[in-house]
């Protein structure tokens, strides 16, 4: 057990994933490959305990997600007692599942906003990312958000197939009012691992977004907000992930388990535990697996002595995991990584004829068992 | 840099003002971040109703402040409106 460090930092953001059950198969999904094994999900009173918990630590952000958060049935009690503890409270869905009665139900319980996810700017396209029909249902639940007045930001991750299309995608948001307009670059963890000689865009196509989205932000600047979330592949700088590993954010999955983030369970050797099991307070402080990537004790070479290690704090522990084998590495992203080779491969290592594996429970027992 | 003298800033729908119990400062609450406001900056937020216009805030400011230079005070609201419009937190 590593010893609790004497400062423990303020979390301010509590993502809740309730359930990783979900109606979509996104090719890009970010819950983790053997997410089928999260059954034993946690239960409405479980729930209630952890968000009064996690606002007494001074968490004052809740993102509702999953999978589909929409698929628990106490989703508007959960929401009403968020709101109770006075936690900004936001839905993060895929919009599949949404009739009027049940978005009034949830706008008088409190919530504060809702996260929409789009797939693409047109059916087809969109449909095939998601492996189901679902876009115009979307769109649908899009109009139904803004005619009962509820704040919208629409989400798009981008990748090969659609991110030629962000004039289109920013196009359609101003037309369905969504506040702001997020386009997040496919990030490369789970199932968009597995898909990446797929999604991974060209620098070219990557780029000539990049130089529209620069334009529109100009264009929508005071009506819609437009954020552009970068590929780091191909921008070519690591990000500062989470603002540093256990330092403001806190992830906890359908089981309970308490993480940095919600990519972290790939990292093999740490142990999350669960609020089943303990006080959150607690785990936050205490959890040897929070506390191994805390502060900068962890680094190696090059971090250890790279002026930008208070700034990207060695990139994402995720990515270094994933392509090094070891999460105390450099994130192979950064030119001064020793593994940096394996990020040039893979900018360059597209194949349009790549099969498809989309997110779906066949497919998680069929890699867990790889493992 | 000066926001036209007719517009009467609201705050938006998705923004919310929060007293933090642990901190014992105001917070400016939306879906991607959480601000810590410091005195002047809450006071600010809270006469966004939608009704005032801008120099009526910095009157109201400078009464409540007993501030010695309106001028200076005048740049400072202009300048915090702006930076939060730009975030889309105010309409």
């Amino acid at each position: 057990m590593i010893a609790p460090r004497p400062y423990t930092p303020r979390p301010y953001t509590l993502v809740a994933e309730l359930t990783y059950r979900c109606p979509l198969r996104c090719l890009y999904c970010s819950n983790p490959l053997d997410f089928y094994r999260a059954r034993n999900e946690l239960s409405t009173g479980q729930w209630r305990l952890t968000l009064s918990q996690a606002a007494e630590l001074g968490v004052v952000q809740l993102h509702l997600s999953g999978g589909e958060p929409l698929l628990r049935p106490d989703l508007p009690e959960l929401v009403r007692h968020a709101r109770s503890l006075d936690l900004y409270t936001n839905l993060i869905t895929s919009g599949t599942l949404l009739d009027e009665d049940r978005l009034r139900k949830l706008r008088e319980s409190g919530l504060d906003h809702i996260q929409l996810s789009i797939q693409g700017s047109d059916p087809a396209n969109a449909e095939l990312v998601a492996g189901t029909r679902s876009h115009e249902s979307k769109l649908e639940t899009a109009r139904m958000v803004r005619k009962l007045e509820i704040p919208l930001t629409l989400n798009v991750v981008l990748h090969r197939l659609n991110i030629g299309h962000v004039r289109e995608l920013i196009a359609l948001a101003a037309e369905l009012g969504a506040q702001r307009l997020e386009l997040a670059n496919t990030q490369f963890y789970g199932w968009a691992l597995e898909n990446r000689r797929l999604l991974m865009p060209t620098l070219d196509q990557y780029e000539n977004a990049e130089q529209v989205v620069v334009q529109q932000i100009a264009r929508y600047r005071g009506k819609m907000e437009i954020a552009f979330v970068r590929n780091d592949y191909l921008s070519g700088e690591p990000k500062p992930c989470m603002g540093g590993w256990g330092q403001s954010y806190i992830c906890i999955n359908p089981v309970g388990q308490v993480m940095p983030c919600h990519a972290a369970s790939v990292i093999p050797g740490l142990r999350f535990e669960s609020v089943k099991d303990l006080p959150l307070g607690r785990i936050w402080r205490d959890s040897p697996a929070i506390n191994a990537f805390r502060g900068d004790d962890w680094m190696l070479q090059p971090c250890r002595e790279c002026p930008r290690k208070t700034i990207d704090f060695g990139g994402c522990r995720c990515q270094a995991f994933l392509l090094t084998g070891n999460a105390a590495q450099a994130d192979p992203i950064c030119r001064l990584s020793p593994h940096h080779a394996a990020v040039e491969a893979a900018r360059t290592e597209m194949a349009g004829d790549a099969s498809q594996v989309y997110r779906d429970v066949r497919n998680s027992r069929r890699l867990s068992a790889r493992d | 840099m000066t926001s036209e003298s007719a517009w009467k800033p609201r705050l938006s729908a998705k923004a919310r003002l929060k007293f933090d119990q642990l901190a014992r400062q105001e917070m400016l609450l939306f879906p991607e971040a959480a601000l810590i406001l410091n005195e002047t900056a809450a006071a600010i937020v809270r006469l966004c109703d939608g009704e005032r216009p801008v120099g009526a805030i910095v009157a109201e400011l400078s009464r409540e402040f007993h501030s010695r230079d309106p001028a200076a005070l005048e740049v400072e609201v202009n300048g915090f409106l702006d930076r939060i419009r730009m975030r889309g937190l105010l309409e």
